[in-house]
């Protein structure tokens, strides 16, 4: 899932100039999250309303970065004619998405942060690093390319304490890698050195 | 040269320098001034806590220059694998010989919090691409033309976690030659670190203590307090607070501790808390 958080409102008062507004929230990760779903949708019209904005009309799509067809969604939703802009409840993906079928302005709502995934009702933030060369198994289902904000394939770094990271209020993946490893009986593995990534599977892409 | 001091078994001290914040290095060069002659090796800091100052390549060059020897601290946090390379090569082009190598503060720790932190390699991969250089190839396994001859080194914390210790193995596999530690207070557990470290990585490699004089009992709490991996025991900081000069018992408990630590280890490294208007009266009273 995509970890997303919301725009601060004036924020978006302040990027969104045009008057005539379609809102458009996506049915999966901003949903799941209470992002972008209807409830968060029908609060941002209010909101808009409030502000002044005339809000022509609004939708949740299941998936706002899988549309099959942009000519259905505009058959669905007759107001868009009347819109000069379209403000988006989704992560960046959507939003590009919908920029690229639509004709008008289209703006985010929400500020794209990491890929996570949802356990239960707990959402947990940036699991995964995308660095299109997954060797997660070697650290016990644990990434700290996605985890670790320094990235750091071969141990802690100086700054993990009492098993807490030095950049923020998370744990240091390290000392969960070496837990989860110790249970399983797979600790030799973390003594080898790890390469550094290969970042041109990402970008050089055939 | 520390290389040839710490290979052949004598007690070597290195003392931290900062770069300027700007482009005088007045300042800088009169804090060199008061150790000349005290010290082996001058060890220059990286954008230390994340805090821009002066490339500690321009720094360590001008201080080569009025005949000082320099350890160049190398992070990974600004610079990718072709930065770093480089840099190493300029390094070696200027006659640096030492390299100090740490992941680096986090970026959002210093001035400029918004800065992209790039990480591209961390410091067991760093070592690892220095012996490459001094193997006389670059990471993609390109011949270069004349190869570097780094004595380099790694940093640690003194009281590790299982996994903190299977990093300094590493580190010592990849190419370590010599490890500057976090400041020591505790000479006690600093020996059993010792031990823990010989065990795991061989008898070879040699390990330089930390020493940061204190001031008062404020620095003391501030380092406990801001400062991973550096603990100032309670019985310290109960002394510094009972002392009607503070100043005089730091310096006096560094030459002590500098006195304990040469039985047992390969140097010490001062740190100190601002300027280094006392290192040369600690080393003298630690009788060096
Ligand atoms: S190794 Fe980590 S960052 Fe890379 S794809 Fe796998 S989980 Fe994601
Ligand atoms: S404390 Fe742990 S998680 Fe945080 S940056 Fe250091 S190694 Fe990574």
């Amino acid at each position: 899932m995509i970890i997303s958080r919301s725009k601060e409102f004036k924020d978006i008062l302040k990027t969104v100039q045009q008057r005539n507004i379609f809102i458009i929230g996506c049915g999966k990760c901003a949903a799941k999250q209470h992002l972008g779903g209807e409830p968060e949708v029908l609060e941002m019209k209010k909101k808009l309303g409030i502000s002044g904005k005339n809000v022509v009309g609004c939708t949740v799509l299941s998936s706002a970065c899988n549309i099959a067809s942009w000519d259905d969604v505009l058959t669905q939703n007759p107001d868009i004619k009347k819109a000069e802009a379209f403000l988006v409840m989704s992560c960046g993906g959507g939003v590009s998405i919908i920029s690229s079928v639509a004709d008008k302005a289209v703006y985010p709502a929400l500020d794209t942060e990491s890929l996570g995934g949802v356990c239960g009702d707990t959402i947990v933030l940036e699991q995964c690093g995308m660095c299109d060369d997954c060797d997660i198994w070697l650290f016990g289902g644990l990434c700290p390319v996605g985890q670790c904000p320094k990235s750091m394939r071969n141990g802690p770094c100086g700054g993990s304490l009492d098993g807490k990271c030095e950049v923020d209020e998370r744990k240091c993946v390290w000392d969960e890698i070496h837990t989860k490893l110790k249970s399983l009986g797979r600790l030799e593995g973390l003594k080898d050195i790890h390469p550094p990534k290969d970042h041109s599977k990402r970008r050089g892409r055939k | 040269m520390i290389r040839e001091k710490l290979l052949s078994g004598k007690f070597t001290i290195t003392a931290e320098i900062s770069p300027p914040k700007g482009t005088d290095v007045n300042w800088m060069m009169k804090e060199a001034g008061m150790i000349k002659n005290a010290v082996d090796a001058l060890c220059v800091t990286d954008n230390q806590r994340a805090i821009m100052r002066m490339s500690p390549i321009a720094a360590c060059s001008a201080l080569l220059q009025h005949g000082y020897e320099t350890i160049m601290h190398l992070t990974c946090r600004d610079r990718n694998r072709l930065a770093l390379q480089s840099e190493l090569l300029g390094a070696a082009g200027l006659g640096i010989k030492n390299i100090l190598v740490m992941s680096g503060d986090y970026p959002t720790k210093g001035d400029h919090p918004g800065a992209k932190p790039v990480y591209d390699l961390d410091s067991v991969q760093l070592l690892d691409m220095i012996s490459r250089l001094n193997k006389g190839v670059d990471l993609s396994g390109n011949r270069l033309e004349g190869k570097t001859e780094f004595f380099a080194g790694a940093v640690s914390n003194t009281e590790l976690t299982e996994v903190a210790l299977m990093k300094l193995e590493k580190k010592i596999k990849a190419g370590a030659h010599f490890i500057i530690t976090q400041a020591v207070f505790d000479p006690g557990k600093f020996s059993e670190f010792l031990d823990q470290v010989h065990d795991a990585g061989g008898k070879k490699i040699k390990i330089i203590a930390g020493i940061i004089p204190l001031r008062s009992r404020k620095t003391a709490d501030f380092l406990n307090r801001n400062i991973a991996g550096v603990k100032v025991p309670d019985n310290v900081i109960k002394r510094l607070s009972s002392s009607s000069d503070p100043g005089a018992l730091g310096i006096e408990m560094a030459a002590d501790m500098i006195k304990e630590l040469r039985e047992i280890c390969d140097g010490v490294h001062i740190m100190p808390v601002g300027t280094h208007e006392n290192t040369r009266k600690i080393l003298e009273m630690a009788g060096l």
